[in-house]
């Protein structure tokens, strides 16, 4: 059975090795910088086993070094947004992290899952500073806001969310693109169920419904949604599925866009990222595409190099 | 707790059980004419409960008036295809043991919903709407969702990708005339005409056409039962749990589609109510040609039905 690292066990880190323990996926090392945190989650859900019948082994540590040599790493280090903050706004202060565990991890194979905020600049990160194949690192961005939308189109249409495929590419943000052509209800294009003005409505939706959880959990950023999505993402590198998901990713021309992370559908699998899948965009996505990746860039170049 | 009665206790039917029990769907009743054939069966999954951990009863049972109070009755029961054996061969043997279920469902478990696998699908399906005299959307027919996951698997196969991750639609009738749909069938949400060109679809088309038989050939005696049992699981728990989900199955028509009075293929939403909603998604003029050519092929199957047989 594989081993899972996670960085980070506050609530999207612990809650992302209860899903993993529910799933039986693998066993999971949880880490957090407080000292005794990740020990006392461990324990809290291990005394849980016998109840659950959970098959893997969840411990804590509070060396960084027994997290990062496992088979995958989950990142979820560093501060969450606070209501009114964008997720750029974290970008200063939780890149001086990733940075140094991107450096600690070059030359690794691991799989990276990347959860921290703002996620696109922080999976761009963590590939330049680690060196690793960009294959390796996917970010939690789009697989968020297609599941979100996949929920709203289950809602508006009274049907279950497993007949729902929705595609949101791009940022993370409010300029993420969802792609009508690119989403069905159990195979049928979601525009000839839904009309253009609903589904816009909806779209605009998905796009807030991040700060919507923000602004009424107060404080808290969103972490249920994230944790599964991450779960999911472990589970199918661990076992190889080849589930399509929309990660964020280290963009080598896709799209016209070159040294940015954005999302984009990939078949995910044991190396990672096996497969990029490229939608056909309307001229007026591929040049929000492109508007955004200039932004992330020049965002991470205004932050610097500083250590 | 919910209640399925299973009636026929053959490959599908017991397979059926196994799924349903699997993920504690409801309790379940087995039933067979052959005597201790479900008794055994039940039995046999009773024994593995505790270390499957399942928490449902299923009973094995010769005797009908067991599936009182059902909310879904399951008819697998009909004598197996043969190799090279035409659907329509089954039917004399199939009507008569469909009409003794129908009768027996009308008087013990009137409120169910049921749903028929036994073939010729859509012409038994027809014989158990009439027995039971049960509203139209509570009869509907096992085919749709079973050539769908074929399809689904077969192109998950080839693009290397998880099967659950594609979505395919399947009309028509069960058999040599389904009609699958490329242009409503999507990986990840990507139309598969982007993915693979019209002569790879072409075979995954002919491939799936022809699902059932592939399978019969290999076995030599016996058919699929695997699949079909696990198509079955999915509609029953989508009525057990009131899931709304859509699915192709063969649903009686009053005009959608452009045909009246006969069971065919098309996407449904099923709900604890049965057939909650027919969905009808546009066709292009080849598609709609290639159903009206599957529905006249079940018009016959239900002309020849009329000649054998007389309702109640």
């Amino acid at each position: 059975m594989a081993n899972i690292g996670i960085i980070g066990s506050g609530n999207v880190g612990a809650n992302t090795a209860f899903f993993i323990a529910e799933h039986n996926v693998a066993h999971v090392v949880l880490y957090d910088i407080q000292e005794g945190l990740s020990t006392g989650k461990a324990l809290d859900m291990m005394e849980a086993a016998p109840v659950r019948g959970y098959d893997v082994r969840i411990q804590g540590s509070d060396r960084l070094d027994h997290v990062l040599a496992n088979d995958i790493v989950i990142v979820t280090a560093g501060s969450v947004r606070a209501p009114g903050m964008k997720r750029e706004d974290l970008y200063s202060e939780n890149a001086k992290v990733i940075r140094s565990i991107a450096e600690s991890m070059r030359g690794s194979t691991a799989k990276v899952i990347m959860v921290s905020e703002p996620v696109d600049m922080l999976t761009a990160l963590f590939v330049q500073e680690s060196g690793m194949d960009r294959r390796q690192v996917m970010g939690l961005g789009g697989v968020l806001d297609s599941t979100r939308l996949c929920y709203l189109i289950a809602e508006e249409l009274g049907v279950t969310a497993e007949n729902v495929q929705a595609t949101v590419i791009g940022r993370h943000s409010d300029a993420m693109i969802p792609l009508a052509r690119y989403s069905t209800v159990s195979g049928v294009p979601v525009e000839q169920l839904i009309d253009a003005q609903r589904l816009q409505e909806l779209f605009d939706e998905t796009r807030n419904s991040g700060n919507l959880i923000v602004d009424m959990a107060q404080r808290a950023s969103s972490y249920y949604g994230p944790s599964a999505a991450a779960t999911e993402l472990a589970q199918a590198v661990n076992m190889n599925t080849g589930r399509i998901f929309s990660v964020s990713m280290m963009l080598r021309g896709e799209l016209g866009v070159d040294g940015a992370a954005m999302s984009l559908p990939a078949v995910i699998g044991r190396n990672g990222i096996e497969q990029v899948m490229v939608p056909k965009l309307t001229d007026e996505q591929y040049s929000m595409f492109n508007s955004s990746a200039e932004e992330l860039k020049a965002v991470m170049a205004s932050a610097g190099g500083k250590k | 707790m919910n209640k399925v009665s299973v009636i026929g206790a053959g490959n599908v039917g017991a397979t059926a059980v196994y799924y349903i029990a699997e993920k504690n769907i409801a309790d379940i009743v087995m039933v067979d004419v052959v005597e201790g054939l479900p008794q055994s069966k039940a039995l046999d999954f009773l024994h593995a409960a505790p270390l499957r951990q399942y928490n449902v009863n299923i009973q094995g049972t010769n005797n009908y008036a067991d599936i009182a109070g059902s909310d879904v009755v399951v008819h697998t029961a009909g004598i197996p295809r043969k190799p090279g054996m035409d659907r329509m061969d089954l039917l004399k043997t199939n009507v008569q043991i469909a009409k003794e279920a129908g009768q027996a469902i009308e008087t013990y478990a009137p409120d169910a919903v049921v749903i028929v696998v036994a073939n010729p699908l859509d012409v038994i399906a027809m014989t158990m709407l009439r027995e039971t005299g049960f509203a139209l959307k509570r009869v509907v027919g096992m085919a749709g969702i079973l050539d769908s996951t074929r399809f689904r698997y077969f192109i998950a196969e080839k693009l290397n990708v998880l099967p659950s991750d594609v979505f395919a639609m399947v009309l028509g009738g069960h058999g040599d005339t389904m009609v699958p749909l490329p242009r409503y069938t999507s990986v990840g949400g990507f139309p598969l005409t982007e993915l693979l060109s019209a002569e790879e679809i072409e075979q995954l088309v002919n491939r799936t056409r022809k699902g059932g038989g592939e399978i019969v050939g290999y076995l030599k005696k016996g058919s699929a039962f695997y699949a079909p049992g696990a198509s079955v699981a999915k509609m029953v728990e989508a009525v057990v749990k009131d899931e709304k989900r859509i699915a192709a199955a063969s649903a009686y028509l009053r005009g959608q589609y452009g045909h009246s009075d006969i069971f065919l293929g098309v996407p449904v939403l099923l709900g604890k109510n049965g057939v909650e909603r027919i969905l009808e998604v546009e066709l292009s003029e080849d598609e709609q040609k290639a159903l009206d050519e599957s529905a006249a092929h079940v018009k016959e199957g239900v002309t020849t039905l009329e000649s054998i047989y007389s309702p109640r």
